[in-house]
């Protein structure tokens, strides 16, 4: 095994954990914010996939235009699901908001399934850099998983300034740290919990998009989002830096776990790993360095 | 507690009411569909309902979220049917099943047992994703993801090859189990159960151990589990990795959800529309257009679309009050 096939593997590990970083992202968000569960980020980053694919091959606008309009249009639908289902009933019981999110979640998938464009053929997003690869000192790599990559980083940002220098990301901020005080501060709390789903289902549709050319678009492409729930645990389940680092550190450790365990082992390391999280660091792995309990 | 002497007038109320409605159901199912597939349909119903006694214990008593339900009855299933194989009686094989979906709940809800809340969900469905991926690839004992025959469940000499053999059989199991859950709602560990679920900083001030009431929650749900997963082997006569998945473990969240996840009578409520939902829906599929391509997407999409319904209409279950 020379080294630098050791830094594909890792290059294709850390594009994977982007995409699990993204989706706990917006599951983290959700849940910081409003205290709900959802069960249907996974959904909401297929329903995205397919609305950039639908909007670039049967409403035919180029492709740059498709992601900017189908992410735009997947925030409005987070906003729009907000407005009218989820805040006449999510409080902080968990079970309502997983039983209506993993129904939402079915109605998605069902919808999409139903569609016989959409199942029964497999889908690329035809990404100009799909199938490319770049030299970089002597390593391989694929340039869809630098692309995964760059797009994190410049996503992440962009969402760095959105919550430090922001009115609207302050103000959500605060929320998520204590609405009470937040609303005596002149923050409209219901219109944060708005911004937080529409944010919540834009990540994730930015998700779907960058999945796309690494597995193919299909209903059932939202199981990648199983895997955001490790990175979530991993990152405190209420950091959103922590959220994102999860993601990164569990695609890195699966690439590494599929190089060196035997087959099939891969697929389980995250969910003994976030078991063992819980066990040992239950304040996620950076409350653990620093001690905490 | 003011309003526990209501709560008994009510439930005393409810019984005979909830016996007529039941009696009344049945006699309509059997002339309805015919004795044979109703007395099928009765055994599901009561395994369900074990099933839904133990979700009940967990989510209803003690206020907790389990999404890893699915893979305990897995366990227990699986654990029945390979004990079936080798010919090891029932009274032998079935008390294996229910300890090891015990001890596979006290080993889900393990890692989240002094955090709670939002961290049960988390253990639970990563240890429900682990079991699965365990029966898909452990092949030389579980056949793998292809699954495997289960044979009749036999007693001695007699078997349980009838509907109405099974039928009975899940009867008295749940009649047991429902005995076991009355005595244990109404003991010391109920009483803390619902003291966690109501406050627990205020339970643990009050001297009760949080965490081993939590524990005990899973670990008795986790045996209901296993129960009701080696019955439903045989009744089903096939076991294979992806029916113990998340859908299972949300289809018994939504069984105690809408049955009244506070009452134990919840589960039989809860269990019929388990039952009577997917073939219902099945049925509003077949009567679309013929030819329409995508039926099974739109399955889905209806059972999403009704627990949905069910949850905005009623976020205190069917049989809830409010």
């Amino acid at each position: 095994m020379s080294a630098l096939s050791l830094i594909q593997v890792l290059a294709s590990g850390v594009a994977t954990g982007c995409v699990y970083g993204l989706v706990a992202l917006s599951f983290v968000l959700i849940y910081k914010a409003t205290g709900a569960v959802s069960f249907m980020q996974g959904e909401l980053l297929m329903l995205g996939a397919f609305t950039v694919l639908a909007l670039h091959e049967a409403a035919g606008l180029p492709l740059a235009a498709a992601v900017v309009l189908g992410v735009a249009a997947m925030a409005a639908f987070g906003a729009l699901l907000e407005r009218t289902l989820l805040r006449r009933t999510l409080g902080p019981a968990h079970l309502t908001a997983l039983l209506l999110t993993f129904g939402l979640g079915m109605v998605m998938r069902g919808a999409v399934g139903a569609v016989p464009a959409a199942s029964h053929a497999m889908h690329r997003l035809p990404l100009p850099f799909a199938g490319d690869s770049v030299q970089l000192g002597g390593a391989v790599l694929a340039a869809e998983h630098l692309a995964v990559i760059v797009a994190t980083a410049a996503l992440a940002a962009v969402l760095t300034l959105f919550f430090r220098r922001t009115r609207a990301g302050l103000a959500l901020r605060a929320c998520s740290e204590n609405a009470e005080v937040a609303a005596l501060m002149g923050v409209s709390v219901p219109r944060m919990h708005t911004l937080a789903w529409a944010l919540g289902a834009g990540l994730a549709a930015v998700a779907g998009v960058l999945l796309a050319p690494v597995t193919f678009v299909h209903p059932n492409m939202g199981l990648v989002a199983l895997k955001a729930f490790p990175a979530a645990v991993l990152g405190g389940m209420t950091s959103l830096p922590g959220a994102l680092a999860g993601g990164v550190f569990l695609g890195v450790v699966e690439a590494l776990a599929g190089l060196a365990l035997p087959e099939g082992v891969k697929d389980v390391v995250p969910y003994v790993l976030m078991m063992a999280v819980l066990l040992l660091f239950p304040g996620g792995f950076a409350a653990g360095l620093r001690g905490r309990p | 507690m003011s309003g526990s002497g209501g709560m008994r007038g009510s439930r005393r109320a409810g019984v005979p009411a909830a016996a007529v409605a039941i009696t009344v159901l049945a006699c309509l199912a059997v002339w309805a569909l015919g004795a044979d597939y109703a007395l099928a349909q009765a055994a599901f119903v009561t395994t369900w309902a074990i099933a839904g006694l133990g979700v009940i214990v967990v989510v209803g008593q003690c206020g907790q979220v389990s999404l890893g339900q699915g893979a305990l009855l897995g366990l227990g299933a699986y654990a029945q049917a390979l004990l079936a194989l080798r010919g090891v009686p029932a009274p032998l094989s079935l008390p294996v099943a229910v300890a090891l979906g015990a001890a596979g709940g006290w080993l889900a809800s393990l890692p989240a047992r002094r955090l709670g809340g939002l961290y049960f969900a988390m253990s639970t469905l990563a240890f429900a994703l682990i079991v699965e991926e365990a029966l898909v690839r452990w092949e030389s004992v579980t056949h793998g993801a292809a699954g495997f025959a289960v044979p009749p469940l036999a007693l001695g000499g007699w078997v349980a090859d009838t509907s109405l053999a099974q039928a009975l059989v899940g009867g008295v199991a749940l009649a047991l189990a429902w005995l076991a859950c009355r005595r244990w709602v109404a003991s010391r560990l109920g009483r803390a159960w619902r003291a966690v679920r109501e406050d627990e900083v205020a339970a643990a001030a009050a001297g009760i151990d949080v965490a081993r009431a939590k524990t005990l929650a899973f670990v008795l749900g986790g045996g209901l589990s296993g129960l009701a997963g080696a019955l439903y082997a045989h009744w089903i006569g096939f076991v294979s990795p992806e029916q113990f998945g998340l859908m299972l473990s949300f289809e018994l969240l939504m069984l105690a959800f809408i049955g009244g996840a506070q009452h134990l009578a919840g589960a039989l409520w809860g269990a019929l529309v388990v039952v009577a939902l997917p073939q219902g829906v099945s049925l509003a599929v077949e009567r679309l257009p013929p030819g329409l391509a995508g039926a099974a997407g739109i399955e889905t999409a209806l059972f999403g679309a009704v627990l949905v319904i069910i949850v905005l209409l009623r976020p205190g279950g069917l049989a809830g009050s409010r």
